[in-house]
């Protein structure tokens, strides 16, 4: 076309150019066959103002080029990274960054490391005062777990401090924190922001003169065989752990009125928490069963956050060995520290336990559409799907219990709703007599689930003025009196006419 | 001593006689008015009598059944009076004419208690 500017350059090789034009490799030169359109040459100034993109790479060219690839290199790759994270149609967290005070502990604790990797799971190693630790970068969250094995670590390198910590909480990623013997403020500080509060007394371990574990040595029964486990079979998985658990650390108390802790392993009546090697001058203050070893946190984001008192709950030394609690005959080859700590993490990184619900959906009985409003006195049907995550796949979710709400300011209705046993719950019910604009609310709630907070909210309009009922059956009568009068009137007109 | 004590009761018997007997010697045609002032008040006693024991929720309907025969209980008790000789004031007043008014005002009547009825 006349008045296209084309730069004929010396580092173009094609052949054809996209008009058709048969170009040899001429600088500058105009041999052109059979171009079916004529082209006028121009030398170019810039070469941002052609539509056409510039040929020539002069070197401050070069730099933007080279920059511009790089970027879009670090994107590409961070976009991939990102593929690969937890996501809500996948909601098992993936890589997963583990803090150690001590690189042996990578050893020490292989056992359960090589089974989080066997799951698939990414473990990222650090120490924990490693400078370049970085929970957040650009906004994203690098990692979907943290592991907190470092109970001495007074301060964390790198950006990680508590807030950052309780920042990756807050955000919906899980944490596995254990503590030890000798335990930082930090970690109690982290502990007690998520409600969970370690003995104050910095040398008090858990001692159990009535249930420790019994070892060759006499030792001094810090070491114990804990089999108070919570009844839940989201937590702790569908098979009854047989053996004890071995524990050897602090405890920790949570509040009794504080819903979302849950002790998942308490400590024996007879269990308390002092210093080994002092003599108790007071009562101490954590006894009992009131005495929890480990907890879990479900916050109401549903990240999950798992305390424990003992580094050496996870220990291979404490996997292999071989327990007997005092007082009992009964030996077990096998400590059930593998099978508890096995099934825990399970929970924690939302391979169990995990809720989505999908498509509610609501509609007037005989009808398909959703109204957008409905009126008194209507016959409505609910319905909600609902799926519980397997680890590998979105599994029906099978209870009885779950119920909805139709509510404005208070439920005026509520049902429990049946299921087909293949993750659809439905109800039906009439809407009350009372209009306003009201809520279908299913709030759902169960001990190591996540929890369901659906609302929808639709309005409910009175009676239009020719949807009443047309003839009220009680007055009745006064219809009947009044047409008598009328029939009376003609009546009498016709006696008294014709009357003599 | 054949002195008779009156007493009220003999009165009351005297009196119910001679309103008897004034009362037969009245026109046919005020008698049959009577009979439908009768009939009005009765069903219009009859509907208050339901409303004290059902209570009043269509009180529309209610106050159109008892309007209607209050109503129709006044015009009647109108054209006997235009219409009844003895009366002094409507003595030019000629009872077609009185009926003529009687059945006009009976059919406004009608008119508002179908639309009050509900």
């Amino acid at each position: 076309m006349i008045g296209n500017k084309i730069r004929h350059d010396t580092t173009w090789n094609h052949r054809d150019d996209r008009y058709g034009c048969k170009r040899t490799r001429n600088r500058g030169g105009d041999s052109v066959h059979g171009c079916k359109v004529v082209v006028i040459r121009v030398n170019l100034q810039s070469p941002n103002t052609s539509r056409l993109r510039s040929r020539t790479l002069n070197p401050n060219q070069n730099m933007a080029k080279f920059s511009i690839a790089t970027v879009f290199i670090a994107s590409i790759s961070l976009l991939l990274a990102l593929t690969r994270s937890f996501s809500v149609e996948n909601p098992t967290d993936r890589r997963i960054l583990v803090l150690l005070d001590d690189l042996a502990l990578k050893s020490s604790h292989s056992i359960f490391f090589t089974s989080l990797q066997a799951r698939g799971f990414e473990l990222d190693f650090k120490l924990s005062d490693d400078p370049k630790i970085a929970l957040q970068r650009y906004g994203q969250h690098l990692y979907d777990g943290l592991v907190l094995f470092s109970p001495t670590t007074e301060r964390f390198g790198g950006s990680l401090d508590v807030a950052a910590i309780l920042d990756f909480v807050d955000s919906g990623k899980d944490l596995i924190v254990a503590a030890d013997a000798s335990a930082s403020d930090l970690i109690r500080n982290i502990a007690a922001e998520c409600g969970v509060d370690f003995d104050e007394d910095p040398s008090a371990v858990v001692i159990d003169h009535g249930s420790y574990a019994v070892s060759g040595t006499e030792g001094d029964h810090t070491l114990i065989a804990a089999d108070d486990f919570i009844q839940s079979d989201v937590l702790l998985g569908s098979t009854k752990i047989e053996a004890p658990v071995l524990f050897k650390g602090i405890g920790h108390s949570v509040n009794p009125a504080n819903s979302l802790v849950l002790k998942v392993l308490s400590a024996s009546p007879s269990a308390y928490s002092a210093n080994p090697k002092s003599k108790l001058s007071s009562p101490p203050s954590l006894s009992g069963s009131s005495i929890s070893l480990v907890s879990v946190v479900q916050a109401r984001n549903n990240a999950r956050v798992v305390f424990s008192g003992s580094l050496d709950l996870f220990s291979n030394k404490f996997f292999k060995s071989p327990v007997q609690k005092a007082g009992s005959s009964n030996k077990y080859a096998k400590s059930g520290n593998e099978q508890f700590v096995t099934e825990l993490s399970k929970w924690v990184f939302h391979e169990r336990g995990h809720l989505k619900a999908v498509n509610v959906r609501h509609h007037r009985v005989g009808e398909t559409d959703e109204p957008a409003i409905y009126r008194i006195n209507d016959d409505l049907q609910y319905s909600v799907e609902i799926y519980e995550w397997s680890g590998s796949s979105w599994e029906p979710y099978v209870a009885n219990d779950v119920q909805v709400q139709f509510y404005m300011m208070s439920p005026y209705v509520l049902k429990t709703m049946s299921t087909n046993k293949k993750g659809l719950y439905h109800a039906s019910f009439k809407v009350p007599d009372v209009y306003g604009v009201f809520q279908f609310k299913v709030e759902y709630q169960r001990l190591g689930y996540t929890s369901l907070s659906l609302a929808k909210q639709i309005p409910v309009r009175p009676f239009r003025h020719n949807e009443y009922e047309r003839f009220i059956p009680t007055a009745f009568p006064y219809y009947g009196a009044s047409f008598s009068t009328m029939a009376g009137f003609l009546i009498f007109s016709f006696i008294y006419l014709y009357s003599k | 001593m054949g002195k008779s004590t009156v007493t009220t009761k003999d009165d009351a018997q005297a009196l119910f006689h001679s309103l008897r007997s004034a009362y037969s010697s009245t026109p046919t045609n005020l008698k049959i008015i009577d009979l439908y002032v009768l009939f009005a008040v009765f069903t219009a006693l009859i509907q208050v009598g339901y409303m004290a024991i059902v209570g009043s929720f269509p009180f529309n309907s209610f106050l159109s059944g008892v309007l209607s025969c209050v109503g129709t209980a006044v015009l009647a008790v109108c054209l006997r009076i235009q219409v009844n000789k003895e009366n002094k004031e409507f003595k030019d007043l000629p009872p077609e004419r009185a009926f003529a008014d009687f059945v006009l005002c009976n059919l406004v009547l009608h008119l508002v208690i179908m639309n009050f009825l509900g």
